[in-house]
């Protein structure tokens, strides 16, 4: 058995498992969090993709064990009690997904994207979401979602500077 | 206020309503019903209704982002079990002999299940030619013949490469075309392999082509496509104290799929209870069961609920796809290009069971001249068994296939009479009130002005 | 007809019912964890043929799940970070076999030097799998239509290999023997690539062809370089072609047509005419080898002129 622990949505996770047991696997199973899909176990579908130390990847190519001591974001953390993330809003209001089973693994590829940059062209966004595979909408919605979440992330950055500079000027 | 704003007032506010997703957590008021009418209303098919073109919120949108959505791989109940299914492996044979023993006394393996203990051992939505597991005759190499229920899917997948089948190989046939003949290789013996015919015949066909001034052969063939939905198929069984069956299902119709699970498993539909899950993709591929019986048998040897995820492999193999089609076109035309008469043969790959292939057959027969005023129409069509994997219902149901057909020979003639390929079509298209190949009167026919909108939008230079 | 003869052909070999494994989920193995690369090499050393290195595992882990291999054992190295540096030393550019295909299209020295690796590493596979990828896996995986192969061939590359018996340096096209088949043996573990330093800076291309844009594995890929000589001629020009062939190959006849010739269009597309002579396809259901054999054709020729143009650039930078 190999003893693994990581930072699952902020929270310090743990399990014991096999050691051919998958990232996918161990999220799914041990860890309750089935937002990560099992859609072809061999890394071309993308529905399992999740963010491992800032990096998207398809976690069912992944041993459990390489993710120990690992930071890991799955589509239950986008979210906060209070909202939901921009792309999740974004995704919502352009009616993005339909099915939904690949909409985890996009936003999350989506996310990759957008903490590295901002103002992604169309191609970019393309190449960002060219390893989750879609059979139900043809791409167009996501792309726009995408583009609307850089946006709404934009005017949150600069809201949140101007806050700032409200803040340590205040009295 | 007068009865006309207030009116107008709950039509603008149903949109806004459309418009925005449901933040409150209460449930939604129901919205106020208009009495019937006593009239019936004929909507004239070009006026917009106010929905139309309005931008509405799915609903699911919120959940599929937050990831909450529950599919069935998503769900598990306390001490479920995992099911696979052993796979033939082989386009056609007859199952000499079944050992199960070394998987049967497997630790963890807690049942295992072949064809002889299903109740009813046949189903289908128009036949009921197909086994729930081959017994004893495999007609495709992705038909099932045993099944394990175990603790984890990895002992299930480990107990599958215990049991060890006999086979012995039978003549299989692959090419539908091969399959007519009479000599061919019995896919269903001792039926015949054209499992389903159907013939259009409309005016006089050899008067058609004697009156052309030309006349275009060509074969065309569409390809055995699946459906890939992203989320495999699934299903998870479980029996109650009272002798109920409940099956949680990716299944499209449930109603169909609770009748052929009443009868294979010879239980009274009263007794059945069908949830049918979100589903992550259909697209006319998880119209009726598979593996539910299965699962429900072994639910029954262990006396635990049990799940069966097919494998993105199994989806190629064992569920059923879109029909590859044979397409033999003869059209007689005027020199102007006016198609005169039209002589169809569609060869039908129907797989190894019928599945939804007598419907495709109808729509592909109907469908196949195309929309277009063509006065002599013979159009044969046949459905052919082959030891293939089974084909069925995809978005479509035969239509993409002799589109791709008879719009390639538009183009081969348009380009051969030196017409404008746009021009041909609208000297072809149905018009209002043109009737169909098998004589239905069409109304709210658009087709021409949505080919000028088209090519107008596009910026289609006419050429000759 | 000739299509179906083949697809009869092929499931009567395959679909014979002993050939068809049950598949999809993997077995049982043990599992260790190098901490550095001594450790590495010492169970790479205890272990031999019984273990298979886990390094990306975007090959490997779907091997095990089609049970093509049954290893007893599987060694991460995934960990090792000293195999994943990329750096230029004495004797040339050193890329760590640990980095990945993501590290190599971020890495400044690379994108300045050799943007030919850029596009090689960019066109492999998607996001994901890029970001788990490695050029070691890709190199010693071998297939023949590895991504990574051409344009390190075109480069002159050689590899560093370690195991408990010492450490070997050997010119990367050593490496290469058959499909899925290196000449590395058990307990062998590819450390770093390297890239001659008499070729920094060497103006390279990588070109590939797929039945689609992404996640394509590639019908033809090649990867092509020279030296712009005075008077504007070809110096020290390599092509190599992958997918066409067992493993990568270069197209020494085309090779030796351009050496010395005056840069020209027509030069470029007659060296892509011989190379596509040299290419052995083979036709298979992706793709016939007249197809290929076309391919390479213009893909080399393609891969040339974009040489040039960064031959191009660079002049204009040097100068600017």
């Amino acid at each position: 058995m190999t003893d693994v622990t990581m930072i699952v949505n902020g929270q310090v996770r743990g399990a014991s498992v096999p050691p051919e047991t998958t990232l996918l696997q161990l999220l799914r199973d041990s860890f309750n969090l089935t937002g990560a899909k099992l859609g072809c176990d061999v890394g071309d579908c993308g529905t399992c993709t999740v963010i491992v130390d800032g990096q998207a990847v398809n976690s069912c190519l992944m041993l459990a064990g390489q993710a120990d001591g690992r930071q890991v974001l799955t589509i239950e953390g986008l979210a906060s009690r209070d909202r939901l993330h921009p792309i999740q809003t974004a995704f919502e209001n352009s009616g993005a997904l339909q099915c939904g089973f690949c909409g985890p693994g996009v936003l999350l590829s989506a996310k990759a994207l957008l903490d590295e940059n901002l103002h992604p062209s169309t191609q970019e966004i393309r190449d960002a979401l060219s390893g989750n595979l879609c059979r139900c909408t043809g791409y167009t919605k996501m792309i726009e979602a995408v583009q609307d979440a850089a946006r709404l992330l934009r005017e949150e950055s600069r809201s949140q500077l101007t806050h700032a500079r409200t803040e340590a000027t205040a009295p | 206020m007068n009865e006309h704003s207030r009116v107008l007032e709950r039509d603008e506010l149903e949109i806004a309503e459309l418009r925005s997703p449901d933040v409150d957590l209460r449930l939604p008021a129901v919205v106020p019903r208009e009495p019937f009418p006593i009239e019936p209303l004929t909507v004239d098919a070009r006026q917009q209704t106010r929905a139309v073109g309005q931008r509405a919120t799915r609903p699911d949108g919120r959940l599929h982002g937050l990831g909450q959505t529950k599919y069935i791989d998503d769900l598990s109940f306390p001490g479920m079990l995992y099911a696979r299914i052993k796979r033939a492996g082989i386009a056609s044979a007859r199952i000499k002999h079944i050992d199960t023993s070394a998987a049967e006394t497997m630790p963890g393996v807690m049942a295992v299940l072949i064809g002889k203990e299903i109740p009813t051992n046949s189903f289908g939505p128009t036949f009921q030619d197909q086994p729930v597991l081959a017994d004893p005759i495999v007609r495709h190499a992705g038909d099932g013949v045993a099944a394990v229920a175990a603790v984890t899917e990895q002992i299930a997948n480990e107990a599958l490469a215990k049991i060890v089948v006999e086979y012995e190989p039978l003549p299989a046939v692959l090419d539908p075309v091969a399959a007519m003949r009479e000599d061919s290789p019995q896919v269903h013996a001792p039926n015949s392999n054209i499992y389903a015919t159907k013939v259009v015949r409309k005016g006089n066909i050899e008067k058609g082509f004697a009156e052309s001034d030309r006349i275009f052969e060509a074969r065309f063939s569409t390809q055995m496509i699946e459906h890939v939905s992203l989320e495999p198929h699934a299903a998870i069984a479980d029996w109650d104290a009272n002798g109920r069956l409940t099956i949680w299902a990716t299944i499209g119709r449930i109603t169909l799929a609770r009748s052929d699970i009443a009868r294979t498993l010879k239980l009274p539909m009263s007794r059945i209870r069908i949830i049918g899950t979100i589903v992550g993709g259909n697209f006319g591929g998880k119209n009726e069961i598979s593996q539910e019986p299965t699962l429900a048998l072994l639910s029954k040897k262990t006396g635990r609920p049990v799940k069966g995820v097919f494998t993105r492999g199994e989806e190629f193999i064992a569920t059923t796809t879109r029909h590859p089609i044979i397409m033999d076109y003869k059209t007689g035309v005027s020199n102007k290009g006016r198609i005169l008469a039209r002589q169809i043969r569609l060869v039908l790959d129907g797989g190894a069971y019928c599945s939804w292939s007598a419907t495709t057959l109808g729509k592909a027969c109907i469908l196949s001249p195309g929309p277009y005023k063509i006065d002599n129409v013979l159009a044969e069509a046949f459905v052919v068994y082959t030891n293939k994997t089974m084909t069925g219902a995809m978005r479509g149901f035969g239509a993409p296939q002799v589109c791709f057909a008879y719009e390639s020979q538009m183009d081969d003639i348009a380009k051969a009479l030196g017409i404008d390929p746009l021009e041909i079509r609208l000297l072809n298209a149905f018009d209002e009130g043109s009737s169909s190949p098998t004589g239905q009167v069409l109304h709210s026919v658009v087709i021409k002005e949505s080919l000028r909108k088209a090519a107008d939008r596009f910026g289609w230079e006419p050429r000759s | 007809m000739r299509n179906l003869h083949i697809l009869e052909v092929k499931l009567g070999r395959t679909h014979n019912p002993r050939d068809i494994r049950e598949k999809d989920r993997m077995k049982a193995f043990g599992y260790v964890s190098a901490k550095d690369l001594e450790h590495a090499i010492a169970l790479l050393g205890e272990h031999g043929a019984r273990a298979k290195i886990l390094a990306g595992g975007t090959d490997l882990l779907v091997e095990l799940k089609h049970a093509t291999h049954d290893p007893e054992v599987i060694v991460d190295v995934s960990r090792l970070r000293e195999l994943k540096t990329i750096a230029v030393a004495d004797d040339g550019l050193h890329i760590g076999a640990l980095a990945t295909h993501s590290d190599i299209m971020n890495s400044p020295v690379i994108r300045d030097m050799f943007p030919a690796l850029v596009a090689a590493a960019h066109s492999i596979g998607a996001m994901q799998t890029r970001n788990l990828g490695t050029l070691g896996g890709n190199l010693v995986t071998c297939v023949p239509s590895m991504d990574s192969g051409p344009a390190l061939i075109a480069l002159d590359a050689s590899v560093t290999v370690a195991s408990a018996e010492g450490w070997r340096r050997m010119p990367l096209a050593e490496l290469f023997v058959g499909p899925r088949k290196t000449s590395l043996k058990p307990g062998d573990l590819l450390v770093d690539i390297i890239i001659p330093k008499e070729n920094l800076g060497k103006p390279a291309a990588f070109e590939k062809f797929g039945l689609r844009k992404g996640q394509a594995l590639a019908l033809v890929n090649v990867g092509a370089s020279f030296w712009v000589g005075d008077n504007s001629v070809f110096v020290a020009p390599r092509i190599a072609l992958g997918a066409v062939a067992p493993t990568v190959i270069r197209a020494p006849k085309a090779e030796a047509f351009l050496d010395g010739c005056k840069i020209s269009a027509e030069a470029m597309a007659e060296a892509g005419r011989i190379a596509a002579l040299e290419a052995k396809p083979i036709s298979d259901f992706r793709a016939s080898a007249d197809y290929r054999r076309d391919l390479v054709a213009v893909l080399v020729k393609r891969a040339l002129a974009n040489a040039q143009a960064r031959a191009t650039t660079k002049e204009k930078e040097l100068v600017a």
